[in-house]
């Protein structure tokens, strides 16, 4: 168990420095949030001191020592408190945070676990039977699929699946008319809701997944420990799982890793195509309206997010492969 | 009855979009009950195409295209998949060449044979871990290598598994496929002995599959001979040590020679201490490669003529070099303890020890890669172990090396013309046609013309001797007062070895060059060096003129050494 306390150390040592670097970046770049408030009020007209002041104070412009301001700032991650939202004024920003997170961690991990999972299983299939239609069947569609981009295939199916056949819903994340709560008409409004974009994203990434397993497993299976375990006469269910898939897994983990952080980070486009409220689609309302504190937040979040998918994958990796524990 | 009757049996390769070609033709032989069978040929012989394909282990693009492989009266050349995954049981069962990656590096030892029995179920379930201890002390390992991951086994245990494993089947057939090829010298002397004892003790009939007509003869009754497809020659072992028919088994045997003898003799290559024949009989093997004997000819003559005049001493005064520990916990590596030669110019010597024993170490020590920890390094009046940048370039100039693997010494992508078109350009003023001339003296320097021919190829249209000539020529482009040849023929055929042997003396001779030549192999260094360092664990054990060395050896370690170099003669012993 020392490998994974020297990972969990690990994990502690990056958060601390992601959080360090957070802190530090604003700060040294020239210019701040209140300096381009004022300098677009001065262009109507000069600015009053008492004006400066005022807006300043509401934008927060820090004072005292830098130490101490790095103090208060990890006191207030401590505290989850980011400050208040300037687009969404004056809701604070971690009630915005915590509310658009569920809706991405659920949509967008499910789907990319399932894209995982999914594309594995087929192209641990399409390795086994290479050179059959098992194989080029998946190969080929999922290099076709995963050649489309995200936002495209969003709106083929918002188009057909949305407003032509009127399948699925084709906006938010629940209907107008039902309210949030833990009861059965609200889970199933959320969850017809979330299939267009969960499909969308699944179209376009489970291709990767098929590609990258069956690339990485028929190497394997040209290694001679596969050989050597069909001369053996094992069956060949356990020579293509427990001998070729499991070792060609292995290099696919980190692929998932990085996703696995990326789903914080949420599918921007996505969300944007379908209003769908997760925290891609805060990110981007954030960005357009230079709400500073709400972006400070969400980088920290996502920055978080991928070093924790690292560690679990690390954590995972030390499980699967002996070589690594040593 | 026989236990194996092979009849007519071919084996095809069809590459998508090439033309198919038979590597095994039309091949019929008899393995009767108990026997120890040997098959020699050299890599492209189908040796192991036939092996894989007598255990129907045959993958695309290679296919059994007909023939029949009747194992204990049952025909498996057209078996289906699930009715021959059962005869595998109690059938026939296969041993792979590189036993280093015959394991499945994420489970344990006891999984391996786990798997195994219950995939056949011949085991009982309580009776499995009693199995598998017995089994695994049948190949002479402790228990506990069963909860050990083979990243934590050593190579020859890891074969050692394998046997274990292979053995678990209870195969009245056993294939070794080159068991012992990836293996240390030492190492490979006791898997083969507990193969011989294994299989006198379980009685099992075995093929051994090998390129070493020298391991063959030494642990088997009868030999096949295999060549370009065909078995050439079928008999016992003292039949074809004594009276080969075949002119391909007679090739084969003039290669192998007692390093201990009064006389060494290799094809084209003669004792050490008097003259060195250049006769013609090299010819023959040269042709092998393609190559022509290189010897007294003006352009070598011309080429050789660039050199400085000046020659001078690479002398290695009370050198150590010391690894910091691998993993925390672990001892500190000494890889080269306090060791001391003076290399005169125009003179060979040999380095040689099993793998770890720090000759290559020294090579690195020696060319400037690495520093010492202590103790010096010179090359002439140049303190090569404080060299920086520009003093090792110029080093360079003086010192060059001959690899190990020709297969990776040189970049697949370029021409022949290019790979040595660069080191002639770095180190001369020779630019544009002078330079495109020097690169084709090189060629003919090393014998492989037509020159214009061999520099336009790419490293995959050469043989592997061939590769090895262009390395050597690399070396050589540059003028190099001292070359170091790194197992320079461990990864060539025999009959070819003799050839770059000889070429690398004839070089050595003509262009005054002196030579630090690092191998395992006792009988080449016999003839090719005057002096001999002999290493282990860091240390010289025993140092002197090479002929004296190895035939009247001192230290225990050159004697084990020397105990493992195969001796074709000693067939007698296993028969």
């Amino acid at each position: 168990m020392r490998y994974v306390l020297s990972k969990i150390g690990l994990l502690l040592l990056t958060a601390w420095a992601a959080i360090t670097v957070n802190f530090l970046l604003p700060r040294m770049m020239p210019g701040s949030p209140a300096d381009a408030a004022i300098a677009k009020l001065s262009r109507n007209g000069t600015v009053s001191p008492a004006t400066r002041a005022a807006i300043e104070a509401q934008l927060g412009v820090p004072g005292g020592s830098l130490w101490h301001q790095y103090v208060s700032y990890l006191d207030s991650i401590r505290r989850f408190d980011f400050g208040l939202s300037y687009t969404f004024f004056p809701q604070p920003v971690s009630e915005l945070v915590t509310k658009a997170l569920p809706y991405t961690v659920i949509l967008v991990g499910t789907v990319t676990v399932l894209a995982f999972v999914l594309g594995t299983l087929i192209g641990i299939g399409a390795a086994w039977k290479r050179g059959t239609w098992m194989d080029s069947l998946p190969t080929l569609s999922g290099s076709f699929l995963s050649a489309f981009p995200y936002f495209w295939t969003g709106l083929l199916l918002l188009f057909f699946l949305g407003y032509q056949l009127r399948w699925f819903p084709t906006s938010g994340a629940y209907g107008a008319r039902t309210l949030p709560g833990w009861n059965g008409a609200f889970v199933s409004d959320v969850l017809a809701h979330a299939v267009l974009p969960a499909l969308t994203i699944l179209i376009t990434s489970l291709g990767g997944w098929i590609l990258g397993m069956r690339n990485t497993m028929i190497n394997t299976l040209g290694e001679d420990y596969v050989t050597f375990a069909e001369a053996n006469g094992l069956r060949s269910r356990t020579v293509a799982i427990r001998y070729a898939a499991r070792n060609a897994i292995l290099p696919n983990l980190t692929g998932f890793g990085l996703a696995l952080g990326g789903v914080v980070g949420g599918s921007l486009l996505v969300e944007q195509v379908f209003h769908y409220p997760g925290v891609g689609y805060l990110l981007y309302n954030a960005v357009v309206n230079q709400d500073y504190p709400l972006m400070q937040a969400l980088f920290l979040m996502i920055t978080i997010s991928v070093l924790a998918a690292n560690f679990v994958v690390d954590v995972l990796y030390g499980f699967l492969d002996p070589r690594t524990r040593r | 009855m026989s236990l194996l009757e092979v009849t007519d049996l071919s084996v095809v390769y069809e590459p998508k979009g090439a033309e198919p070609t038979y590597a095994v033709k039309d091949v019929s032989f008899a393995l009767e009950r108990g026997e120890f069978v040997g098959l020699v040929g050299e890599s492209g012989s189908g040796k192991s195409t036939l092996g894989f394909a007598v255990t129907r282990l045959s993958k695309p693009p290679a296919r059994i295209s007909h023939g029949r492989i009747v194992v204990g009266g049952r025909d498996i050349a057209g078996l289906a998949d699930e009715e021959l995954r059962r005869q595998r049981q109690g059938g026939f069962a296969m041993v792979l060449q590189s036993g280093m990656n015959a394991l499945n590096p994420v489970r344990t030892v006891r999984h391996h044979f786990f798997d195994i029995f219950a995939a056949h179920g011949h085991v009982d379930r309580r009776r499995r871990e009693a199995r598998a201890r017995e089994l695994v002390a049948k190949v002479e390992l402790p228990d506990l290598v069963l909860d050990r991951y083979p990243g934590e086994l050593s190579g020859g245990m890891r074969q050692r598994v394998s046997i274990a494993l292979a053995l678990s089947l209870e195969p009245q057939l056993m294939v070794f496929d080159e068991p012992t090829t990836a293996l240390d010298v030492l190492v490979q002397h006791a898997v083969m002995r507990t193969i011989r004892d294994l299989q006198r003790e379980e009685g099992f009939t075995a093929l051994l599959i090998s390129h070493d007509l020298g391991v063959v003869l030494e642990s088997t009754s009868r030999v096949m001979v295999m060549h370009d497809g065909a078995i050439v020659e079928d008999g016992t072992s003292q039949q074809i040590l004594h009276a080969p028919e075949h002119p391909y088994t007679q090739m084969l045997l003039s290669h192998y020679a007692d390093p201990r003898a009064e006389v060494v003799e290799l094809p084209g290559l003669a004792v050490r201490g008097g003259t060195i024949s250049t006769a013609s009989t090299r010819s023959d093997d040269a042709g092998q490669d393609g190559a022509v004997a290189p010897a007294a000819r003006p352009s070598a003559v011309r080429a050789g003529a660039h050199r400085s005049a000046a020659r001078e001493p690479v002398v290695v005064d009370h050198v150590s070099k010391v690894y910091p520990a691998p993993r925390r916990g672990q001892a500190r590596v000494v890889a080269v303890d306090d060791v001391s030669f003076r290399l005169e110019p125009g003179q060979s010597m040999a380095l040689v020890g099993q793998s770890g024993s720090g000759k290559s170490t020294i090579a690195k020590l020696v060319t400037g890669v690495e520093r010492p920890t202590s103790g010096t390094v010179h090359v002439g009046d140049v303190r090569v172990d404080t060299l920086r940048r520009r003093g090792l370039r110029d080093l360079r100039r003086q010192v060059q090396m001959v690899f190990q693997d020709p297969y990776s010494a040189l970049n697949p992508l370029h021409s022949v013309e290019y790979t040595l078109t660069r080191p002639v350009v770095n180190f001369s003023d020779l630019r544009g046609r002078d330079a495109r001339r020097r690169v084709l003296d090189l060629l003919d320097l090393v014998g492989l013309s037509p020159v214009e021919q061999f520099a336009a190829k790419l490293p995959h249209q050469l043989s592997g001797g061939q590769r090895q000539r262009v390395v050597i020529a690399r070396a050589l482009a540059c003028d190099p007062q001292v070359l170091i040849a790194d197992e320079p023929v461990s990864m060539l055929d025999v009959s070819l070895r003799a050839g770059v042997l000889a070429l690398l003396e004839d070089l050595r001779v003509q262009l005054g060059m002196s030579m630090l030549y690092i191998t395992h192999d006792l009988l080449s260094a016999r003839v090719v060096t005057d002096r001999i360092m002999v290493l282990h664990d860091g240390r010289v054990v025993e140092a002197g003129e090479t002929a004296q060395v190895l035939r009247f050896p001192a230290d225990p370690y050159t004697v084990a050494l020397l105990d493992a170099v195969p001796q074709p003669g000693r067939a007698g012993d296993a028969a």
